[in-house]
């Protein structure tokens, strides 16, 4: 080997350790996840002890109305907070994006409620929801209007847990959503407003196309944890009534645990991974595509900040 | 013989008549659910202490998250826990999966085993609900059977009434369901505002368990004796009406009650009835606790066809994996022995034992119990099955249930569809195998 290869080689090898590392620690678990879902296995055998059925769990489930039916609320869960949030938190962040008395504080109240614990915001949820002694309800009843089965009638039930979720997952789109508005290049924006951009002309042309790629890995993030909640839910309904509410998280937890069917947990979990996999691909697909727009109007700015700095 | 050698004799005879000595200062873990009788116990338990010299550490948690902890628990080489409360549908599951100690092995050793124990004083349907498996069923009583725990905080049901509400409109107690049924649906037009009678009746165990209440009274079941489900029959169907009966006679939002609920709402005068589990009781006649108090009288459960009660609640046991399962079970007889049942039906708790009921002091405390040990008559310990695969079944008895309850879904039709995946289910686990 000579010197030059050498050389080209040296940072590889210092890294190779702690890559390994890293790729074990994340892959091994997957692995036994995956080899976990071909077999028959319940939590009182150890893995070694259970039977191999090859893909009898994927194939029960495939036939399972029930799992179906979970699969369904759940996307139908994602799609719905994710999009709601992404509107909302986009459309703080622009509205709070300027220098104002009271502006930090502000954006301090904004964040609270994604810091308190997912099993506080259920309870919390839970009872202001109450029939009797909830406070949404009491002020209906105040106001002479009738009461609402928030979490005993099917479609309200769905509707209030999305209602938890978007009341404490905006503020995560919002402190991100902020950040990239505020190191946006100003040179693009000023490139604008000289070339007598209104605000909103502004905002669809050049500040969301510029945020685009921290939105969709903002709104990446939070697919996947929206694929994933499951303690709001799991304390505000228990995924009732009937299966409304039932996501994806709770029946594996219930799978596993109630059911004492890791093998069908472990099997569910992939057909999970696998939506969120195409998901994920999708999206980045997405941000590749958008990335020469990102370049076409950071190039745009330069070039007007060029050609001002020549004329002065 | 010295009289040194007579002191060293004398001492070690004394030594060896206390069981607990080998094992005093040592800490044994339990794992106990959060329910009204395990409260009343922790009032107890540090006279165990006391008296023996054993610590005591208590995780407790709510009832269904305890289930999930033992699962993971149970199967480690050393667990954490020398003692466990499980509830009783988790008695099939451990035990087929050899999780617990047989107890004979510990009744037959003399060094541990209390004399004075006297286990025929343990009500029987409780014993036979919660500690014996292998029997009859592979769950009852029979030739074949074992006992691997001991009923503690067991409970049937009974029927809880406003004497208030019923003097003040002449209403009868009702005997029969077509009485109780009727009267759950006149209270709310008695008492604008007020519901029948207070269910559990959200998605998944709770409504199960609410229809299974009403499904042996009935005169139904889940399988006949061949294993093949027929919660879709006359009866069962029956059973679903009344439920369904009872919640749309209800308050708004009772379709996510669970017993803790159910029993709040009763307690705080939303609800003339209450039929569930005798472990409410005390809650019921707590002054600081419920607004009822001293206007509740109790009866025994509805006769439908026939008599009968639940059998629940929780039992006892001794993982095979416990650290110091000798401790455990001087603890476990400790708990369950005459003097100590009584000292906590005293603080609150269920009697496990026949004698307790007949106690004069814990029935001037609390009048109820002589009704409470008439109900135990009747008490049926096939009031569930209690099988590996009942999880499952349960969940999706109690998911659909709830269809019914808050989406109209036609009886037949979704019991026909539980009875349709339950033979499913018996079918993969094997249980048609000698068919």
């Amino acid at each position: 080997m000579n010197i030059q290869a050498a050389n080209r080689l040296t940072p590889y090898m210092f890294l190779a350790p702690a890559a390994a590392v890293m790729v074990i620690a994340l892959l091994y678990p997957i692995g036994y996840m995956v080899y976990a879902s071909f077999l028959d296995w319940n939590p009182s055998q150890r893995i070694g002890e259970a039977d191999f059925i090859g893909l009898r769990n994927y194939i029960n489930l495939w036939n399972s109305d029930s799992f179906w039916e979970s699969f369904w609320v759940t996307i139908r869960f994602a799609a719905l907070v994710v999009s709601i949030e992404m509107v909302i938190g986009v459309g703080l962040a622009l509205l709070l994006d300027r220098k104002l008395r009271g502006m930090s504080v502000l954006r301090t109240i904004f964040i609270l409620p994604m810091m308190i614990a997912p099993i506080v915001v259920g309870l919390m949820w839970r009872y202001m929801y109450h029939p009797q002694v909830g406070v949404f309800n009491r002020w209906l009843s105040d106001l002479g209007l009738p009461t609402i089965p928030f979490l005993s009638d099917s479609t309200w039930a769905f509707t209030s847990v999305v209602i938890a979720d978007i009341w404490q997952w905006t503020p995560f789109i919002f402190i991100l959503a902020l950040a990239a508005l505020q190191s946006l290049p100003s040179s693009a924006l000023e490139a604008a407003r000289v070339d007598g951009a209104t605000g909103w002309q502004q905002i669809i042309h050049i500040k969301l196309p510029l945020m685009m790629p921290v939105l969709i890995v903002t709104c990446l993030l939070r697919l996947i944890d929206a694929f994933k909640v499951l303690e709001v839910i799991l304390v505000m309904t228990n995924g009732g009534p009937g299966l409304s509410t039932e996501i994806l998280a709770l029946r594996i937890s219930r799978t596993a645990s109630e059911f004492r069917q890791l093998g069908e947990a472990a099997a569910m979990s992939n057909y999970l991974l696998m939506l969120l996999m195409i998901i994920t691909a999708i999206m980045f697909i997405y941000t590749k595509l958008n990335d020469a727009r990102v370049a076409r109007i950071k190039a745009a700015g330069a070039k007007a900040a060029q050609a001002e700095e020549e004329a002065v | 013989m010295t009289a040194a050698f007579m002191s060293t004799a004398l001492a070690g005879a004394v030594a060896l008549a206390n069981p607990y000595e080998p094992y005093e200062g040592d800490t044994l873990v339990v794992n106990f659910p959060a329910h009204p009788h395990y409260d009343a116990v922790l009032n107890v338990l540090p006279l165990f202490t006391e008296e023996t010299g054993i610590e005591v550490e208590v995780d407790q948690l709510q009832y269904l998250r305890m289930r999930e902890r033992q699962t993971l628990e149970l199967t480690q080489d050393e667990g954490d826990y020398d003692l466990i409360a499980y509830v009783v549908f988790s008695k099939a599951d451990y035990v087929f999966a050899d999780q617990l100690h047989n107890l004979a092995r510990f009744f037959m050793d003399p060094a541990l085993a209390d004399p004075s124990y006297n286990a025929d004083d343990l009500i029987d349907g409780y014993v036979q609900n919660i500690g014996v498996a292998g029997g009859t069923k592979g769950y009852l009583p029979g030739p074949t059977g074992s006992l691997f725990g001991i009923p503690f905080g067991s409970e049937t049901s009974v029927l809880g009434y406003r004497t208030d509400i019923f003097e003040k409109h002449g209403l009868e107690v009702p005997e029969t369901y077509d009485e109780l049924l009727e009267l759950a649906c006149l209270i709310p037009e008695l008492e604008p505002g007020m519901g029948g009678l207070a269910s559990r009746a959200a998605s998944g165990h709770q409504a199960s368990h609410a229809y299974l209440l009403h499904l042996n009274p009935l005169g139904g079941g889940v399988f006949d004796d061949n294993w093949q489900p027929i919660v879709n029959n006359e009866q069962g169907i029956e059973a679903a009406e009344a439920l369904k009966t009872i919640v749309d006679c209800g308050i708004e939002g009772s379709t996510t009650f669970g017993p803790s609920e159910a029993a709040a709402a009763f307690a705080q005068g939303q609800y003339a009835m209450f039929l569930d589990s005798i472990a409410f009781a005390s809650t019921f006649e707590d002054p600081s606790r419920s607004t009822v108090a001293g206007n509740v009288g109790w009866a025994m459960h509805p006769m439908g066809v026939e008599r009968a009660s639940q059998t629940g609640g929780f039992g006892l046991a001794i993982p095979r994996n416990a650290n110091n399962p000798e401790a455990a079970f001087l603890l476990m007889q400790w708990l369950t022995s005459p003097r100590i049942d009584r000292l906590i039906a005293l603080e609150g708790g269920n009697p496990s034992r026949f004698s307790t009921y007949q106690d004069p002091e814990l029935n001037e405390r609390f009048p109820y119990s002589a009704t409470f040990g008439e109900a135990l008559q009747f008490a049926d310990p096939d009031w569930r099955p209690i099988i590996p695969t009942w999880g499952e079944i349960n969940a999706d008895l109690g998911t659909t249930l709830s269809q019914i309850l808050t989406e109209d879904l036609d009886i037949q039709e979704g019991l026909d569809g539980v009875a349709e995946r339950a033979r499913a289910i018996m079918e993969e686990a094997g249980y048609y195998t000698w068919n």
